[in-house]
């Protein structure tokens, strides 16, 4: 069989897992949780990070020496100039021209500006760098994103930690058949149900960090999360039943009957 | 089993409490994270996510903790130092004003009058601070006591209450515990009592297969330095994303600490102290002319779900009651376990079940 791979900016990805750095109740678990989920793609947020060292960062120093694509993120920012301002700060420190927009004027809900984090996609997109805007579940919106040059396009499922999972599967589901680069969700998810849910819709990956370091034991919710994830992309490939009213006899030979 | 600040504190409070205690320490009592720790009494500081199980118990610690020190200091006729200094979480980015807003917010909900400062306000409470930091959470409750004279207080008060302690015993294994408590020691010595209290930090897991249950416990070892400061330069307790600065009574500054996956070694690494010093005369610019005048480490006992392992075990009905696993926070937390443990054990009430100690076995 042909090996299930997806690419982001020019870059092969296998796994489609992206995992966030923050929450873990310390470096051990946090490590092995990170081992065991499969990830290629590590996120973080750049204003938790020490820019001058990067190498000797109280998070980073722990992944260090492994061929991680980082994924900073602008969380924090609440203007497409912060935002801006962030990811050249990030990029300068040599951590990686990737970048998830993340912009937010609510520190209840910490839901996404739409408008603003469209304005900082465009910048920059023109700037060269790969750009993730974590946004939130429109599809229209989505689409703009994509046309601004996103190279991949990241949807909310729920608002950032509260594990209430898709709210609007629905809206997914026409990202989805709707985009030309990757779908990946973000935030929201709680359980391998949600995850598995996610990527029966077609995304191409799903990004978590809550729902994986506050586990009772996160290191068995990264290998259930990616087993989910894997279970779910199966799925979608394998292409699920139609629901049907009623019972059918499985062992049924009827339909070979020629009448 | 076990004489850092957690065993000392049951110990003390058991035994004021009219039970016999005996403490057994392999080492020397305080030898290990207990005498290591910067001795920083922030809830708040160590809590920047929200109002969990974890925090509630950090915080009813912070609110015994004058009355406790009163009673170490009176009994043990050794006055450690204790300073209401306040703290300052400090942030570079503008981005960080939303994080800290927001912990403003539910913190000030539960007992902390914590306020965002900056600009001239912050620079007034903290003169020598770099003038990058762009705003600072001002935390007025915290405080912070000196870690090894409290412990070394504690000690003291322990023995002159009648508590016994064995040290240097070299091993110490549990030899029964379903009917009856037995301890043994490497040179043959055994123990009996009623109850058996586990105190020995970052080594619990090593009783795993004595009590047949998952004790999920890792040690992280911490890195720390302390400068000469004649002249104390930094106010407050002072924290960042990368670590901490204290100054102490004693006239040094204290900066922490490392977190490293690193096993049981204890050493101190050239590179462990260099990260130190590359962040933090980034927060005090006059650090980068100083040279640390000593360094040392401890081995946190961190768990797998960041709580600690508290409360009795069922299975042996009670007789044999945890207290493990405060990882970063067990000086802080020292009076609230001694308070729940022998509430315990005096019958009253058990301890939250998302402390039990058995909730990682199936
Ligand atoms: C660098 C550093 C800075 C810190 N700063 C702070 C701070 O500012 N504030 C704060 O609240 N906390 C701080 N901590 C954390 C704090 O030190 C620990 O949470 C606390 O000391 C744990 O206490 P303990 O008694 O469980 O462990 P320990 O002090 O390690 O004591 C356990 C004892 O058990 C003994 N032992 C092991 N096995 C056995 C056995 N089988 N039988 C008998 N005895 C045994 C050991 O020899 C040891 O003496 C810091 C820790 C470090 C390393």
């Amino acid at each position: 069989m042909k090996k299930d791979v997806w690419h982001i900016g020019g870059h092969e990805l296998t796994s489609r897992f992206f995992i966030g750095t923050g929450l873990f109740p310390s470096p051990y678990v946090q490590k092995e949780a990170i081992r065991e989920s499969g990830a290629e793609v590590l996120t973080f947020a750049i204003r938790r990070i020490n820019l001058a060292s990067t190498e000797d960062d109280s998070i980073l120093q722990h992944v260090e020496g492994e061929s991680f694509q980082y994924l900073p993120n602008t969380s924090g920012a609440s203007t497409a100039e912060e935002a801006v301002r962030i990811a050249r700060l990030a990029r300068a420190s040599g951590l990686s021209d990737w970048i998830k927009v993340e912009i937010s004027a609510n520190e209840r809900t910490l839901l996404p500006d739409p408008l603003e984090t469209l304005k900082a996609t465009e910048i920059l997109v023109k700037e060269g760098f790969t750009v993730l805007p974590y946004t939130s579940d429109d599809p229209i919106l989505c689409k703009r994103l994509e046309e601004a040059g996103a190279a991949a396009v990241m949807p909310g499922a729920a608002p950032i930690g509260t594990g209430l999972g898709i709210l609007n599967p629905y809206n997914i589901s026409l990202i989805v058949e709707e985009a030309k680069v990757p779908i990946i969700v973000d935030a929201g998810l709680g359980s391998v149900s949600d995850v598995a849910q996610a990527m029966e819709l077609g995304v191409s990956g799903v990004l978590m960090n809550t729902p994986v370091a506050k586990a009772k034991d996160p290191v068995g919710m990264a290998r259930a999360m990616r087993l989910a994830i894997e279970a779910g992309r199966l799925s979608y490939l394998s292409g699920r039943i139609s629901k049907k009213r009623y019972a059918s006899a499985s062992s049924g030979h009827e339909q070979f009957i020629v009448k | 089993m076990g004489g850092g600040v957690v065993g000392l504190s049951c110990a003390f409070e058991l035994q004021k409490r009219g039970h016999q205690v005996t403490v057994l320490e392999i080492g020397r009592c305080g030898g290990q994270a207990s005498g290591a720790a910067a001795g920083m009494l922030a809830p708040y500081s160590e809590n920047v996510e929200g109002p969990d199980d974890f925090f509630h118990l950090c915080k009813e610690s912070l609110r015994l903790y004058p009355a406790w020190r009163n009673e170490v200091r009176r009994i043990s006729g050794r006055a450690f130092e204790y300073t209401e200094s306040g703290s300052l979480y400090i942030a570079y980015h503008e981005a960080d004003r939303l994080a800290l807003e927001g912990r403003r917010l539910w913190q000030n909900e539960h007992a902390s009058s914590g306020i965002v400062l900056e600009g001239d306000a912050l620079f007034r409470q903290e003169p020598m601070l770099s003038r990058d930091v762009k705003a600072a959470l001002y935390t007025p409750e915290e405080s912070h006591v000196y870690a090894p004279d409290y412990v070394l207080a504690l000690e003291h008060a322990c023995r002159l209450i009648g508590v016994q302690i064995f040290e240097q015993l070299g091993k110490v294994t549990v030899a029964e515990w379903r009917n009856d408590i037995v301890v043994a020691s490497q040179d043959g010595q055994s123990f009996t009592g009623d109850r058996l209290v586990v105190c020995n930090g970052a080594w619990a897991q090593e009783l795993e297969e004595a009590f047949d249950i998952r004790i999920p416990v890792y040690p992280i070892r911490g890195q720390i330095c302390a400068y000469e400061a004649e002249v104390k330069p930094v106010q407050h307790m002072v924290f960042c994303n990368q670590g901490y600065l204290v100054a102490k009574e004693n006239g040094t500054l204290v900066c922490g600490a490392s977190e490293d996956v690193a096993g049981f070694d204890t050493s101190v690494t050239e590179r462990g102290i260099e990260r130190l010093r590359k962040w933090n005369k980034q927060a005090f610019p006059f650090l980068a002319e100083q040279e640390p005048f000593h360094r040392w480490a401890g081995l946190r006992p961190s768990t797998q779900d960041g709580f600690p392992l508290l409360g009795p075990l069922k299975q042996s009905a009670g007789r044999v009651v945890m207290a493990a696993g405060h990882y970063r926070n067990g000086i802080l937390l020292s009076p609230v376990t001694a308070q729940v443990v022998a509430d315990y054990i005096d019958g009253g009430g058990s301890p939250l079940s998302a402390f039990a100690p058995e909730r990682f076995t199936h």
